[in-house]
């Protein structure tokens, strides 16, 4: 299965959400790919701690492949090449994970002839190998996105399914962005559709997932005055209005990650020794981050919204 | 060792061996503008093609020594870009103007039997064929010609920058890859795909043409496009019941031979180097290629190597336009 | 116009094969197999029907005009053409390999390419090859722009995953293996002989072998391919064995992560059975150590047990008077 994460800015925790989604889900025994094409800025190799690893394969990440200049991506064995310690032990039954990094040099480019060929090759390749690839894709309506619309629709893929998470924060701006990606006239399902996509089976492909939530029950928000404590719920409110007037209310959203410092200070994998031994981490991340990794491949949560 | 016991046909290939001439020698091409210019322009075309005829034949002759060469003759039609009257009134007029100038045509063929014959796609089977020369600097990497459609004798243009961030790079001139000092550089269409199918390229069926009359075109090992013989009765009124290749004489040397020799007009010229720039980039049947080259030698008339170099050209001055009417 | 030099004897064949399970839900038949491998229309697809199907493809080629891989950073220009074959074993094994010989020297510019087309598979170095060097450099791989055999048997193979035969449902995950290979050649009628077999990681493997001349460089691409598909069924029994250990607690699953062994490999274990005679005795190195169909009866044994095991509490509901 494919899974791909887009967002229309920055800051929405794509990158480190996503890759936290891809190490839960090799917890859990799957065999998982990372591909990072986010070609602008490719961040996948810090996320993982693999940076050494990074390095070695300088010009042979997926850039260079899409751009025939590569025989094939490097791949990057996560569990062998990482200098996090946690993931180093890992519990028996996990499944592989490995990243296939972008270029540290190279931006965006086109979409099509031989570029979208190369790419439609891969993805074909790897889901003979893996159970899950998810692929970072650039920020806003990038060439990235075109690519993978094209290469999706291409009749030799119909028999892979692909399913797309498209990240936000909680604020009014990125609510009415990300839904504007998904939905609006140059977004995602319209893009798709000019490729050749039929866009019912596209739009009930796209889950949102709202990031740096604040959980208005939690103890953190709990010394805050009575005045602050409603207009935080109100607001609160006017936003899922907002997103549910936009189509991106709650029938469409997989899932949401509440905001916790360390996903958003450290861009790291969160392991369960930050819950549990040095507790930096919040359970509640730890929680949300398996269940939206659950729902990843749960059909229940990819019926018609 | 002792020879294996158990053996299955599937397992080996077989190949077939064809009769051989010294010379192929095609005394025209007739599109509908001949056609339809008269018999005047097919009687001053064989008058002049019959004094190459007769130089070609010469140095066929002077190359193989003492021996009386086996030329055959063979003529084409274009039945493939466009149909026009019926053999019925075309076969006639063309043999009787080559009689009057004193031309025998042993092989009469129909284009579109280039592309396909006897329910074989020839064309199609040529273009997986192709090897594409490679730019120095081919490491293995480059998109194959059957996802373009277009054929070179070297290193395109660059196109656009890949890269959105990439600087804007200066035109760069294309380059001929077996060039002296400078480039004469040739892009080939091979063919154009249309609601219809797809529709083969005028150099490409010509290629095919070539390979046919060099005696290296097979399927599964098996000659095609063999010719057909004339049954003495009248030419059909319908260019699909016409095989597509027609032995008129029973007495004429094979078809196939190991070089070719065409006569054709001028305005041939850019076609016919494209068929070069094809036939040099075909990786021939290599069981037919050994058989040419075994045979031709055991004669003593070794082939040349390279496929392209076994077919010669005589170019004239094309025919005078007729008047134009009205 | 002087005939020009013939090229001089091969004495380096070198290759790489590409192995994995064809995407497909079932296995291909012998005539949807042989309509796949028709890379060309007019040419020969060969059938083996026994004692496993094997279907091979006609060869294709791939001009190349570009530094030969060298170890110690010796650049080696190099022109020719580079083999390229596919091979079905039973509808489910799909291989594909690149390969090309290389003689010990050839001319100092580059021959018109119609004389290269007429030597396919073969392409000639400018001047000396240092053949140690390339052997080295072929096995490492190739760095960019070198000449990339890898490269080559992934555009066949990626040509032959795209075709409509094939629906993309596979049955279950594997991964492909790559094995790069050179042969030296050796006087006719020396001994052919595999020197090293190395297992790297990432499922790259490399081969050494002796090859006398005689022996058609195709015949050794052919028992690489043969080495190739029983490391690859080894591998992937292995990696499936490692899946199912943890849902070994969990009866059913640990059923259906053993079932596509049963289902699509345990058969195809036949070493040698499509390798050119004056090779087979090669096979014979790789079974004394580390034993290749031993560890595979061992493998295959491991996953009959597991399968029984999980048979015992079906057998006894089955059974019992409720």
């Amino acid at each position: 299965m494919l899974i791909f994460a887009a967002s229309d800015k920055g800051g929405t925790g794509r990158s480190v959400t996503g890759a936290n989604l891809a190490y839960r889900r090799a917890l859990a025994g799957d065999h998982v790919c990372y591909l990072d094409f986010d070609f602008g800025s490719p961040t996948a190799a810090a996320v993982f701690d693999v940076l050494d690893a990074r390095a070695a394969a300088e010009d042979r990440g997926l850039h260079a492949y899409l751009a025939g200049e590569a025989g094939e991506p490097a791949r990057i064995d996560v569990w062998a090449r990482t200098e996090h310690p946690v993931l180093r032990d890992l519990p028996p039954g996990t499944g592989r994970l490995e990243l296939f990094p972008g270029d540290l040099s190279g931006g965006e480019f086109a979409a099509t002839g031989e570029n979208l060929h190369r790419c439609v090759d891969l993805l074909l390749r790897l889901d003979g190998e893996y159970d899950l690839i998810l692929v970072d894709l650039s920020a806003g309506r990038s060439y990235a996105v075109d690519m993978v619309l094209a290469a999706t629709a291409r009749p030799e893929m119909r028999a892979v399914v692909s399913r797309w998470l498209v990240f936000h924060r909680w604020t009014r701006q990125h609510v009415t962005a990300a839904a504007h990606l998904a939905f609006g006239p140059r977004g995602i399902v319209a893009g798709g559709v000019a490729r050749g996509h039929d866009e019912d089976a596209l739009r009930a492909g796209v889950r949102f997932v709202r990031s740096g939530v604040p959980d208005l029950e939690s103890p953190l928000w709990s010394q805050v005055t009575p005045t602050q404590s409603a207009w935080m719920r109100r607001t609160d409110e006017d936003l899922r209005q907002l997103a549910s007037v936009l189509g991106a209310g709650h029938r469409t959203v997989l899932g949401t990650v509440p905001l916790d410092p360390v996903l958003q200070w450290r861009e790291q994998l969160i392991t369960d020794e930050d819950v549990v031994v040095s507790q930096i981490a919040n359970r509640e991340t730890w929680e949300a981050l398996g269940e939206l990794a659950h729902r990843l491949t749960d059909d229940k949560c990819w019926e018609q919204a | 060792m002792s020879e294996a016991v158990y053996r299955e046909t599937g397992a080996q290939p077989r190949i077939h061996a064809l009769p051989l001439a010294h010379l192929s020698l095609e005394l025209g091409h007739l599109y509908m503008e001949d056609f339809e210019a008269g018999p005047e322009r097919l009687r001053a075309h064989f008058a002049e093609v019959r004094i190459w005829a007769e130089a070609a034949r010469a140095a066929a002759a002077r190359r193989i020594g003492e021996r009386r060469p086996r030329i055959s003759t063979c003529f084409l039609i274009d039945d493939y870009f466009t149909r026009f009257s019926t053999p019925a009134e075309i076969v006639p007029l063309v043999l009787a103007e080559a009689d009057r100038a004193g031309l025998v045509i042993d092989y009469l063929a129909r284009e579109s039997g280039c592309a396909s014959a006897d329910r074989l796609e020839l064309a199609e089977s040529v273009s997986h064929r192709l090897v594409e020369s490679p730019p120095p600097g081919s490491h293995g990497a480059r998109p194959p010609v059957s996802r373009t459609g277009w054929l070179a004798n070297g290193q395109r243009t660059p196109t656009a920058a890949r890269s959105a961030m990439a600087e804007l790079a200066e035109w760069q001139p294309p380059q001929e890859t077996a060039a002296r000092n400078h480039s004469v550089f040739v892009d080939v269409e091979l063919w154009s795909d249309r609601d219809g199918g797809r529709l083969w390229s005028c150099p490409f069926l010509a290629a095919v043409w070539q390979l046919a009359r060099l005696g290296l075109l097979r399927h599964l090992g098996e000659p095609v496009l063999t010719p057909a013989p004339w049954t003495g009765r009248d030419f059909p009124h319908d260019w699909d019941r016409l095989p597509p290749l027609l032995r008129l004489r029973d007495s004429a040397a094979p078809f196939s031979a190991y070089r070719t020799c065409t006569l054709l007009p001028n305005s041939f010229l850019a076609v016919e180097d494209a068929v070069r720039v094809v036939l040099d980039q075909v990786d021939v049947d290599a069981g037919a290629l050994a058989q040419v080259a075994d045979r031709s030698a055991r004669e003593g008339v070794p082939v040349p190597e390279q496929i392209a170099q076994r077919a010669t050209y005589v170019f004239y001055e094309d025919p005078a336009d007729p008047p134009q009417g009205n | 116009m002087t005939a020009p030099e013939p090229p001089a004897r091969p004495v380096l064949v070198c290759g790489e094969v590409r192995t994995g399970l064809l995407p497909s839900l079932h296995a291909l038949d012998v005539r949807a197999a042989t309509q796949l491998l028709r890379l060309r229309s007019d040419d020969h697809v060969l059938v083996s029907e026994r004692p496993v199907p094997r279907v091979l493809s006609p060869e294709i080629l791939t001009g190349v005009d570009c530094p030969l891989p060298a170890a110690g950073g010796a650049r080696n220009r190099a022109v020719g053409t580079v083999a390229a074959r596919a091979a079905l074993t039973s509808g489910r094994v799909l291989q594909t390999t690149a390969y090309v010989s290389l003689p010990a020297t050839g001319p100092d510019a580059r021959r018109p390419w119609g004389q290269y087309l007429v030597r396919p598979g073969l392409a000639e170095p400018f001047g000396r090859l240092p053949v140690r060097a390339v052997a080295e450099g072929v096995l490492r791989g190739a760095r960019r722009g070198e000449l990339d055999l890898g490269i080559i048997a992934e555009n066949l193979s990626a040509r032959l995953v795209r075709h409509p035969l094939l629906d993309h449902r596979t049955p279950f995950k594997s991964r492909r293996t790559r094995m790069r290979w050179v042969a030296r050649r050796v006087p006719e009628g020396d001994k052919a002989a595999l020197e090293r077999f190395t297992l790297a990681e990432d499922g790259l493997r490399t081969v050494e072998l002796r090859l006398p001349d005689g022996v058609a460089a195709a015949a050794a691409a052919g028992m690489c391919e043969d080495l190739a598909l029983h490391d690859w069924l080894l591998t992937t029994l292995a990696h499936m064995l490692d899946d199912s250990r943890l849902a070994a607690a969990d009866g059913p699953a640990a059923v259906l992560a053993l079932r596509p062994a049963v289902d699509h490999l345990l058969h195809l274990w036949m070493p040698r059975a499509h390798v050119d005679r004056s090779l087979t005795a090669v096979w014979d190195a790789l079974e004394e150590a580390p034993g290749f169909t031993r560890q595979w009866q061992t493998q295959v044994q491991r996953i009959r047990d597991q399968l029984a095991l999980q048979a015992i509490p079906l057998l006894h509901r089955a059974l019992s008077p409720s």
